[in-house]
């Protein structure tokens, strides 16, 4: 496994590049054995892409779960430390690392090219920003967080989110080969460059790990940033990559092809379809259970007794409910007065839970209060429990009513033991986000 | 014109060490040198030829006479944002074969035109024998063309958002406006609106690219971010209906071009992993006139499209931003409010929310806006919002693409008697310019299918409201009758009340033109408040009834972060 046309390296250059080795080996490869614990508990013969997902969000944790930029200052702790013990024990015996330099670059490739198929495909299925709630769609638009926007303008158009997806997917698949690894990175650099800038503006959760791809991707780069700029911007004369590594034996290149084989079949086909049968049967952003039958839309509060008082409308009384909200699927929003602790939840948290943990409709977003609710058809009872962890103990019972496919009526009682009479009565509202794309801008819209 | 064709020096030593091989050597040496063009080259590049020039130069007269009608002493950034955006290529009815082909027509009439002029080219130089061997010298002055074409337009994009007035902060009105009542346009707007020191980082991206293709050495790095930057805002155009897709496809469209020479190379080198020399043509000016012209234009260029329009982008951020108005609001009535009360001809309407007349909400902008909702259809405004106006009762950005049964009143406010005069910002449309993307009726998109993004338009027919008749511009010295004089004397003159280091030409021309005929509607209302924190409104309404508002300050905050970087002074 040696190339007869490298040169011998200078001395600084070997200890540079012991560091980066170790730097990266330890920010790239997996070598917590949390990490294989997870791997092992992992339910194998049926396996969602939620799992792969957290498999592939791996990044070296030293302060808790969520990565933070001082796990970097431990790995350049410990590769410093690497780097002294290895340039004493190696007395300046190595003449080159070009074998080594090619096969970090390979591990930190795979890695890099992993991180990017995980989000590629939750976008190319359009999971990751899914199109707003009904209960989002009637919420001020001061009422989101920033990084709420951010996801429900993404939202609004799934065709722009499978796009996105696509550059990061071509991304990945470009560094999966040596020779387009750099254009792979070059990409990365611009794309995960802008999501990082995006994090950082939209208060975004996620900066750290954008970082992280993006000084992955920096490694990925160097190996040809010199010929680039050489080629390109002085416009002189290139050489080119001269190294391959010689596979001479027939297991080295069997066992090759196989180990790439399996990472395509693993990261690519399998978690490809996955993603696709999550993205019809299997959301994680929503709850999955069906609600009230025929239910979803819009409700003007018509009236609302609390006790034996009607509680007129109001702008300011924080009992009486202005309207609520059925999804389509098991959860319900009552815009009024109440105030609202905002689950201030931002970042990707793709995980297996049961409904009640899908909590994206009250991510990020004031003015409406979102319950989930279980239908006891039989005795027209809805059990509301508030989404939201902090507001837990906000718990309805209510008998409902249907007089006709526009009324619904509640009675029952809160969380208070007041007994509540409510009268919703469903509104045909038209969205200008919908009406305007079925027009065009061009005709003119009466809303 | 004397031109010498230089090859680069090929360093040897340099080779040696990087080959070891003289195998090598020789294919890099055979390769740098020039040599004749392939006839489908030739062919192909008086094709191209054509074709770029011909996009790459403004198709109106009227830009070249506004060139030296501009009084450029008072310079307002328009005026040069105006000189780097322009129609270009050939139009006869903005439709290829009948269709508009989603605005794209012109392109295709345009290469339609340059494929017969270049085989015509290549039928007259064939029968006058008098073909050339190649064309190096025509081929790098096509790409300095190219490369300011497209540094000069793009920078003249990009310095809207350096300093972030192309998406401006969500106005109150906005912000308690229902997601769903926004067009996709608006929301994409709005997201960028929202974040502005993230519009100034892609107004640097933008920028960056567009100063890097004024230098031959810089160019594929421009290029490449040019590509990257603006393939995704084509992209976001279509997917939100933004309307500015043939702008910005047509930016990709000139990077593209100029890569066409880079791409075999990188192929070589990365794919190939063969030894590549780059082949540069860069003709030699030998007279002096040739050279310091050359300096000339290239340091007049920087000069006028960098530094000046710099200086111009910042005072227009910082005391005039485009779409959003410019003159300062009344400060004591800023604000949100309640409607605590509202009378209607002395007769009192509860609050519900479901009531067709009364005012939901009510909200005083920091400029010269008031704004409430209420609940009842109205024809919206579709537009984007945006053009260059100088009036601010012409700059829409606040309700255009907005739904939810929210009005938009510009106010006049005379401050001694405490009267607001309030003119609808809605009007029935004038023109159909600049919409959409795709549906129906693209082909009339008016004036400029490249200049999609920028200009106002209406949309709807009649208003619910009907207006009273009146026929207004401003509350100047021209407004008609519905302001007495005595409250014109206090209002004073709009045009003058904005900083004056944003005074220029171009707002005095709009504010002295003669008042447009269009019908809007009307309100006259008294104001009275101790501290701000409760306001009594009465007078008439649109309707000619009389009202009784009460309005008490609500100051419940956002969960939408503050900006931190507020365009306007007021």
């Amino acid at each position: 496994m040696t190339d007869h046309v490298n040169e011998p390296w200078k001395g600084y250059e070997k200890v540079a590049f012991r560091f980066f080795f170790l730097y990266f080996l330890i920010q790239a490869f997996p070598l917590d054995p949390k990490y294989f614990a997870q791997v092992f508990s992992l339910p194998w013969s049926k396996l969602r892409y939620e799992d792969i997902f957290t498999l592939a969000h791996y990044t070296p944790r030293f302060f808790g779960e969520t990565p933070v930029f001082a796990d970097w200052s431990i790995v350049i702790l410990l590769s410093i430390l690497g780097t002294g013990i290895w340039t004493f024990a190696d007395k300046n015996r190595t003449r080159a690392y070009d074998n080594l330099y090619y096969w970090i670059r390979v591990i930190v490739r795979y890695r890099l090219a992993i991180g990017l198929l995980a989000y590629g495909f939750i976008k190319l299925y359009p999971l990751q920003a899914p199109y707003p709630s009904l209960g989002n769609l009637n919420t001020h638009y001061g009422d989101f967080t920033r990084w709420k926007l951010f996801s429900l303008s993404l939202g609004i158009v799934p065709s722009y989110e499978a796009f996105l997806g696509g550059v990061e997917i071509a991304a990945a698949l470009l560094l999966l080969f040596r020779k387009t690894a750099s254009i792979g990175a070059l990409i990365v650099v611009f794309f995960t460059g802008n999501v990082f800038m995006s994090n950082l503006a939209y208060e975004g959760g996620e900066y750290v790990y954008s970082a992280y791809l993006i000084s992955l991707a920096l490694f990925v780069l160097a190996f040809d940033i010199q010929r680039l700029g050489r080629l390109l911007i002085l416009q002189l004369p290139t050489a080119p990559n001269r190294f391959t590594p010689s596979l001479s034996l027939k297991w080295q290149q069997y066992g090759r092809l196989g180990l790439k084989t399996i990472f395509i079949f693993f990261f690519v086909v399998l978690f490809g379809f996955r993603t696709h049968w999550g993205y019809h049967h299997d959301p994680y952003q929503y709850p999955e259970t069906k609600g009230l039958t025929g239910a979803s839309g819009l409700y003007n509060v018509t009236l609302f007794k609390l006790g034996k008082d009607t509680l007129p409308y109001s702008s300011t009384d924080s009992t009486r409910w202005t309207n609520v909200v059925f999804e389509r699927w098991s959860s319900l929003s009552i815009a009024g007065n109440r105030p609202v602790i905002i689950d201030s939840a931002n970042t990707e948290n793709v995980t297996a839970v049961s409904d009640i943990k899908k909590t994206y409709e009250l991510e990020g977003s004031d003015g409406r209060n979102y319950y989930q609710y279980e239908v006891d058809t039989l005795r027209h009872l809805l059990t509301l429990r508030n989404k939201n962890v902090r507001d837990s103990s906000d718990k309805w019972v209510l008998q409902y009513a249907r007089p006709d496919t526009s009324r619904i009526i509640l009675t029952g009682i809160n969380q208070h033991n007041d007994s509540v009479y409510v009268v919703l009565d469903r509104i045909n509202k038209k969205y200008l986000l919908q009406e305007a794309a079925r027009t065009g801008r061009n005709g003119s819209l009466k809303l | 014109m004397p031109v010498t064709e230089t090859t680069r020096d090929i360093p040897g030593p340099e080779i040696a060490s990087f080959s070891g091989s003289n195998k090598l050597l020789a294919e890099g040496a055979h390769s740098g040198t020039f040599r004749p063009w392939k006839e489908y080259e030739k062919v192909s590049f008086r094709v191209a030829f054509l074709f770029f020039i011909i996009i790459s130069i403004p198709n109106t007269a009227g830009w070249y006479t506004e060139l030296f009608h501009f009084d450029w002493t008072r310079l307002n950034y328009r005026d040069l944002y105006d000189i780097a955006r322009f129609d270009s290529g050939i139009n006869f009815s903005r439709t290829f074969l009948g269709s508009p082909l989603l605005g794209y027509a012109n392109w295709l009439t345009t290469l339609v035109v340059a494929i017969i002029g270049g085989l015509l080219w290549t039928t007259i130089v064939r029968v006058r024998k008098t073909e050339r061997q190649e064309y190096n010298t025509l081929y790098y002055w096509l790409r300095v063309v190219v490369r300011y074409r497209a540094g000069i337009g793009i920078i003249g994009f990009g310095f809207t958002k350096l300093f972030p007035v192309q998406m401006p902060y969500p106005s109150l009105g906005l912000l308690n406006t229902n997601f769903g009542d926004l067009t996709a346009q608006k929301i994409f707007w709005l997201s960028v609106g929202i974040v502005p020191w993230y519009q100034v980082f892609a107004g640097i991206v933008e920028s960056a690219a567009g100063a890097l293709l004024f230098f031959r050495r810089t160019t594929t790095l421009g290029a490449i971010l040019l590509l990257g930057a603006l393939g995704d805002i084509v992209y976001v155009n279509f997917a939100y209906d933004g309307g500015v897709h043939v702008y910005s496809s047509y930016f990709v469209l000139l990077a593209s071009f100029l890569l066409v020479k880079d791409i075999p190379r990188l192929y070589k080198l990365l794919i190939q992993e063969r030894f590549t020399i780059p082949v540069d043509f860069y003709p030699t000016l030998k007279a002096k006139w040739q050279q310091y012209g050359r300096y000339a234009l290239k340091a007049g260029v920087i000069f006028v499209f960098l530094f000046l329009l710099f200086y111009l982008q910042y005072i227009n951020w910082r005391y005039d931003p485009y779409k959003q108005p410019a003159v300062a609001g009344v400060p004591q009535l800023r604000g949100n409010y309640t409607v605590s009360e509202f009378r209607i001809n002395n007769k009192v309407i509860p609050y519900n929310p479901q009531d067709s007349v009364r005012w939901q909400d009510a909200t005083f902008e920091n400029w010269a806006s008031l704004s409430f909702s209420v609940n009842r259809p109205l024809p919206l405004d579709l537009s984007n919002g945006g053009g260059a106006p100088q009036k601010d009762l012409e700059r829409t950005f606040e309700m255009s693409g907005v739904a939810g049964g929210r009005r938009v009143f510009h106010y006049y406010a005379d401050t001694v008697d405490k009267v607001l005069y309030l003119e609808d910002k809605y009007k029935a449309p004038s023109d159909l310019r600049n919409r959409g993307a795709g549906k129906e009726g693209a082909a009339k998109r008016g004036k400029s299918a490249a200049a999609g993004q920028d200009h106002p338009g209406g949309a709807g027919r009649d208003h619910s409201g009907v207006g009273d008749g009146d026929h207004s511009g401003a509350a100047d010295r021209d407004a008609p009758g519905w302001i007495s004089a005595e409250a014109r004397a206090h209002i004073g003159n709009e045009r003058d009340k904005i900083d004056s280091r944003a005074a220029s030409a171009r707002r005095d021309k709009e504010y002295g033109e003669t008042p447009k005929k269009e019908k809007r509607n009307h309100m006259i209302l008294h104001y009275s408040t101790q501290d701000g924190s409760r306001i009594i409104l009465t007078g008439i309404d649109d309707h000619k009834d009389s009202i009784y508002v009460i309005l008490d300050r609500n100051n419940t905050p956002y969960a939408l972060s503050p900006s931190s970087l507020q365009a306007g002074k007021y």
